[in-house]
């Protein structure tokens, strides 16, 4: 059967060249300002410090340095030997602090737990703090991405 | 003077919108002091937005500086306490009114047809407010507004596939660091004051287009209620309660002014007994009580989408009751006063 006239009209053919092309222009100019948004803010991929400053810690104590923008937390064991983690809690984001006295790392923001090795004991947070690897090399201590 | 308004009147032809708003009437019956709500919600916008302008001339939204020119503001500039004072409990009170602007609609039944399209609208106003409290709270940079901060702006992170961009968006990049409070003060006082006022001015016109609605049985009985013109008797009510509003936030904002902490430190410990503004304390408790994994999913992206589902739900809600105007809406009613309840509850509890 010949209709006598087109059931898409121009009119609906010229909008929807249009619009298409305008959504495809719109989006072109889009993706790059979504890029411009989100800053480029690496972890690093390790951090040194000065031995000399960690040398004469106790076993069962910790002490801080910076891990890029967040905290880091340098824990000697009871061997001697020297372990670090990001102090920031796997639930929200917190910064946690290590209770001395309890030999356990704390979380203030919604009362978290975990234990020296790192654990989640007790509370909101879903799983152990991130390690790091530390190596000690001449008067240097190194902190480093584990795996 | 005539030769003047006839000279504009010429130029911008508002002579309709006069004519419109001298003949505008408000019915008046139990529930016209709800009509106050909106216009309050009005005047503390003006005040935030005139209190805003004048804290941005001094505070500085950099790590270095953010905290310190808050101090500054208080201590050094004259009556800079107050006008931060003010600006602080005006948003108070100006989010409470916007709660019971909302409330007040869901029990009338207001959003029925034909305001679907004004609610929509309010109920975004309302995420303008809370987004416009949840950026203020970062700017004076103290060791509470970081730890909530940081919190709140790593809750988008347990959602599928856009959750980590999300969180980097808001932060500017993986971490809350000065340029968050940059991100965040640009936020605050350029593209939501914008947002907010585009959409407020949708919502006020759509307000005039469909007039104020009457209560369910008035319009079920086509009764035709008593009124007050609007212009100069229902206005001049208005100004009268915006007067002991006005006298109200000064008295609270002079003898309750707000302090400030000592300055964030990115690398120090989060603070005993973070809590954000009291506006968002029923999400912050409820997060709380979600344990790690339930059946062995994340509970964060399970409260996560509690929560959301919640708002979906006031979004929605006209199309969700979508039933003629002068039906009762008992369930809706029952619902409202359980959320508000919930909220005050959780609200409570928190605090303990
Ligand atoms: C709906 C409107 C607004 C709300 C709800 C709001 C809310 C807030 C809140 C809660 C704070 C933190 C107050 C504190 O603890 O010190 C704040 C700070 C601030 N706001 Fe707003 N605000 C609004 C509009 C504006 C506007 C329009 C401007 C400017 C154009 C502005 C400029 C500022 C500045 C500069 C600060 C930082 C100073 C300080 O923290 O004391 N605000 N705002
Ligand atoms: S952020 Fe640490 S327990 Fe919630």
């Amino acid at each position: 059967m010949k209709l006598p006239a087109s059931l898409y009209s121009r009119r609906a053919f010229l909008n929807g060249l249009i619009g298409g092309w305008l959504a495809a222009l719109g989006s072109a100019f889009i993706s790059p300002l979504l890029k411009y948004i989100v800053p480029p803010t690496p972890e690093p991929d390790q951090v040194t410090v000065p031995f000399a400053d960690y040398k004469d810690m106790a076993p069962h104590t910790v002490k801080g340095f910076a891990w890029g923008n967040k905290p880091g937390l340098l824990q000697r064991t009871e061997a001697g030997e020297y372990v670090a983690f990001v102090g920031v809690c796997t639930h929200l984001d917190c910064n946690v602090s290590f209770v001395a006295e309890q030999r356990r790392f704390y979380c203030a923001c919604h009362e978290g737990w975990y234990d020296e090795n790192g654990l989640n004991v007790a509370g909101p947070p879903p799983s152990p703090l991130r390690r790091l690897s530390v190596s000690v090399e001449g008067d240097t201590l190194i902190v480093k991405r584990q795996g | 003077m005539k030769a003047l308004g006839a000279w504009i009147e010429d130029r911008l032809g508002l002579g309709p919108v006069a004519a419109f708003l001298a003949k505008k009437e408000v019915p008046c019956h139990r529930h016209t002091i709800l009509y106050y709500t909106g216009s309050s919600i009005l005047l503390f916008l003006g005040i935030q937005i005139v209190t805003g302008v004048l804290l941005a001339l001094y505070y500085q939204p950099t790590l270095a500086e953010a905290n310190a020119s808050v101090v500054r503001i208080m201590t050094e500039m004259p009556l800079g306490w107050l006008v931060r004072s003010v600006h602080s409990w005006s948003a108070t009170f100006m989010i409470a009114l916007v709660f019971a602007h909302l409330l007040g609609i869901a029990f009338t039944k207001a959003y029925r047809k034909p305001r679907e399209a004004t609610w929509l609208t309010g109920v975004l106003l309302l995420g303008s407010s809370l987004a416009f409290g949840f950026t203020g709270y970062l700017l004076p940079w103290d060791e509470l507004s970081l730890a909530a901060t940081k919190v709140g702006t790593n809750l988008p992170k347990a959602l599928p596939v856009i959750g980590t961009w999300l969180t980097q968006v808001m932060r500017a990049g993986d971490d809350v660091t000065g340029d968050t409070i940059t991100r965040f003060f640009i936020v605050h006082v350029s593209v939501l004051p914008l947002a907010l006022l585009a959409i407020l001015g949708v919502h006020i016109f759509l307000v005039q287009r469909h007039g104020m609605s009457a209560p369910l049985e008035a319009e079920r009985d086509k009764i035709k209620l008593p009124w007050l013109p609007f212009w100069p008797n229902f206005l001049l009510r208005e100004a009268g309660v915006w007067f002991v509003l006005l006298g109200v936030l000064l008295t609270v904002a002079v003898f309750l002014a707000p302090g400030v902490g000592p300055q964030a430190d990115l690398m120090a410990p989060a603070p005993e007994g973070i809590k954000p503004e009291w506006y968002f304390l029923f999400m912050f408790q409820t997060l709380k009580l979600f344990p790690a994994r339930i059946l062995g999913l994340n509970g964060e992206l399970i409260a996560m989408l509690v929560m959301m589902a919640g708002m979906a739900a006031v979004l929605f809600l006209p199309f969700i009751d979508d039933r003629p105007f002068e039906r009762k809406g008992k369930v809706i009613t029952g619902l409202a006063w359980a959320g508000l309840a919930y909220a005050i509850g959780m609200s409570i509890w928190s605090l303990m």
